[in-house]
């Protein structure tokens, strides 16, 4: 079991107490959190390198401005972190970044990972309209009796992985009864009980609520497959789900898995010269001008399929409101489902089609 | 214009689409052009596409007017034109802002119009995407009712303030249907090749359009008026480097806006490119600077840069408002900061085929004053600091 300290303080003032601590002992030299920005009520990730500066921090606001991970590989790609960060991320966020740590494309060096059960965020929308203050107070009572939040994005309340994985510390939220008047820091790694040492708190011996855990993650599993259901994607008629797709490809610009430098849509590849559009029409009567959303949509779940890890940014972000999450649970799921594997559950745990065997998939081969 | 304002009055029965169809179709079968490259509904969908279709029957499901802007115009046109190579005669039929913007990629070597008829018809505007999409019939019913009855309070804002809704002035032929034509749709040409497609078609521009040249030109002074209001209102909002931080302040860094613009073509944008990958080393320098640095880092600096790159060029379609996530008024802010930067050159984008950009006849005697302000900045904090 892991050492846990016990503060007598409500979660969010506990974790920017632990920050504060780590950033004015100089055991880190940044932060990474969400914080405030500007006067509407939006929220945005930052590196906080003047404690003071923290007064802004909401490192556990319901809302997800952009992928951390996606975050967390820019400020690591070109070299590792030479000193410290603290960074606090969602469970899902922490599994997006092994899976791009997996791909090469950032370092976990000099990052200490800090996380929490997670009780979801809102839709962006909510975000925007500066509507998630009013149901803050609703939103806290759902995560201390381990219920799914009303309002929540469907993406999270379907979401089964909401205790983090790989997180050096984790904050105990679903389930605790005394959410704003008591933490619980789950110090989950060697390194995580040093650079907590010297933090004052009551080493505890608390059993974080696994009943509760159970408990909410049956109800999630239900609601996913509730939600499945409702949004039309467990027959998966391709064409009537991406009936709507203008082709922005914004679903792959804010997914945290879809790194590629330039991608195939950006490269020419997919374009044609005019007499391809001529003889197509001399053919048929008509031809589709570009942009072609069944085609970009098929290619893209191919691409992320296996590392997703069901963020819902996709479908926050998509301009005619295809359910993007629900088509990526549901294909993502089959896919990895077939290859026994779970993104971001363990850095060790090869990408499958890098560990690919020659015997394997016989009956699909023959 | 035609120099002698006149059209040509093409007879057809029903709605504006099916009258818009019927011209087609007969265009087709006398082949006074071999396809059109136009919106059109997939059967059993509610979602609108350019298609090139050279099928008469096929035209059944063209919407030369849809109640949304999916795609922008002069994005399918440089699809189909950019590489060349065509040997059809292809008629375009677009949104007059989409028409502009195919003109300005025309310039940039983006749209070959050589091949093209580009037909432009009056547009009663569109509906927010976002509205579409919860709710396809909804807004289609909405927009049939814009249609019979004019433009209302439910269409972009952008659209709500656009002055330029009828002829560009550089298209080959316009589709008037302004006001209610008991008896057809005016065909008004701009150019010999627009006057070669009423000759196929038998039709003589004898017909006198200034009754329709009155009513667009009311509806222009109208639209003025609310644009000079609407962009006041802004302007107060948003002007000022704390007030555009705070109007950019939800700004997630998507680059949809950049996405979706017509004009923002670039293969490799700018800020996708190395020179905006830093090492962590940078990041933590400038966090230290200012105590903490918001990741993704220069999200206004992005629009600042676009804006820098495109607006000359911007033709107010709105394409990036509708591709927002976080709703923010990007078309509305753009389309004020193009009017200025349009007017400093008096340049209107799309206006013609042959006015090139500003950028590229700059003349070295031009805006001294505007250099001469910024050298003075110098001394006077010389005068000051003494």
């Amino acid at each position: 079991m892991p050492k846990t300290l016990k503060l007598n303080k409500g979660a969010e003032q506990c974790l920017l107490e632990l920050l504060r601590f780590l950033l004015e002992s100089g055991k880190v030299k940044g932060v990474f959190t969400l914080s405030k920005v500007g006067e509407s009520g939006g929220v945005a990730y930052s590196l906080i390198t003047d404690p003071a500066a923290l007064e802004a921090a909401l490192p556990l606001f319901p809302l997800m401005p952009v992928d951390a991970a996606k975050m967390l590989s820019r400020l690591t790609l070109v070299e590792p972190a030479a000193e410290p960060i603290a960074a606090v991320v969602r469970p899902c966020e922490l599994r997006a970044l092994t899976e791009l740590i997996k791909r090469s494309q950032g370092s976990l060096d000099n990052l200490l990972l800090i996380s929490s059960t997670c009780g979801g965020v809102y839709p962006l929308e909510t975000g925007v309209n500066g509507n998630i203050a009013e149901k803050l107070p609703g939103y806290w009572e759902s995560v201390k009796k381990g219920e799914i939040a009303a309002d929540i994005r469907p993406a999270c309340a379907a979401c089964e992985h909401f205790v983090p994985y790989n997180a050096d510390i984790t904050l105990a939220l679903i389930g605790n009864k005394d959410v704003d008047k008591q933490c619980l820091i789950q110090l989950n790694t060697e390194k995580a009980e040093q650079f907590a040492d010297g933090l004052t708190g009551e080493l505890s011996q608390v059993e974080a609520k696994s009943e509760i855990i159970d408990s909410l993650k049956a109800k999630r599993q239900a609601r996913k497959q509730e939600l499945l259901g409702e949004f039309g994607v467990e027959d998966f008629d391709v064409q009537k789900v991406f009936e709507k797709c203008i082709v922005c490809r914004n679903c792959n610009k804010v997914c945290p898995v879809c790194y590629c430098k330039v991608c195939f849509f950006d490269s020419g590849g997919d374009e044609h010269d005019q007499r391809y559009y001529e003889t197509e029409m001399e053919r048929k009567g008509y031809a589709p001008v570009l942009p072609a959303p069944t085609f970009y949509q098929l290619v893209r779940l191919f691409h992320v399929s296996m590392s997703c890890i069901g963020c819902g940014l996709c479908g926050d972000v998509c301009p005619v409101n295809i359910p993007l999450w629900a088509v990526a649970l549901k294909t993502g799921g089959a896919v990895q489902n077939a290859f026994d594997y779970l993104p971001g559950r363990d850095l060790d745990e090869g990408l499958p089609v890098t560990t690919f065997k020659p015997e394997e998939f016989a009956a699909t081969v023959d | 214009m035609a120099p002698d304002d006149k059209g040509a009055l093409f007879p057809a029965e029903g709605g504006v689409r099916e009258r818009v169809i019927a011209f087609l179709q007969k265009a087709i079968s006398q082949g006074c052009f071999d396809a059109v490259l136009i919106p059109a509904k997939a059967p059993g969908t509610d979602s609108f596409g350019y298609s090139l279709i050279g099928d008469e029957q096929l035209l059944k499901n063209a919407y030369p007017l849809p109640p949304v802007m999916p795609v922008q115009g002069a994005k399918a046109m440089s699809s189909l034109t950019r590489t060349g190579n065509g040997k059809k005669k292809i008629a375009a039929l677009i949104r007059p802002c989409e028409a502009r913007a195919a003109i300005e990629l025309a310039k940039l070597g983006q749209v070959d119009l050589d091949n093209i008829f580009l037909i432009t018809i009056d547009c009663p505007g569109a509906l927010p995407l976002a509205e579409w999409a919860k709710d396809a019939k909804k807004a289609e019913d909405a927009f049939a009712e814009i249609l019979k009855e004019g433009p209302n309070e439910s269409l972009r804002p952008i659209c709500q303030i656009c002055d330029k809704f009828s002829t560009t002035g550089a298209e080959d032929l316009h589709i008037g249907v302004q006001g209610k034509e008991a008896k057809g749709i005016l065909l008004i040409p701009n150019s010999p090749k627009g006057e070669a497609i009423l000759e196929c078609l038998g039709l003589a521009a004898g017909e006198d359009i200034s009754g329709w040249r009155e009513r667009v030109d009311k509806l222009t002074g109208a639209r003025l008026e609310k644009k000079k209001q609407a962009q006041q209102e802004l302007e107060a909002k948003s002007k000022g480097l704390d007030k555009l931080l705070d109007t950019f302040s939800q700004c997630i860094n998507c680059h949809n806006c950049m996405r979706v613009c017509p004009i923002c073509y670039c293969q490799q944008c700018f800020f996708e490119s190395d020179n905006m990958q830093f090492s962590f080393a940078d990041y933590l320098k400038r966090a230290e600077v200012a105590g903490g640095l918001r990741l993704p880092p220069d999200t206004l600096l992005f629009h600042i840069g676009r804006m820098l790159h495109m607006s000359l060029s911007c033709v107010s379609c709105g394409a990036c408002e509708d591709a927002c996530p976080t709703a923010i008024p990007v078309a509305q802010v753009f389309s004020l900061v193009g009017n200025r930067n349009q007017e400093t050159f008096d340049y209107v984008p799309g206006r013609s085929r042959d006015e090139p950009p500003p950028l590229r006849v700059y003349q070295e005697d031009e805006f001294e004053e505007v250099e001469q302000s910024h050298a003075a900045v110098p001394a006077k904090q010389e005068a000051h600091n003494a």
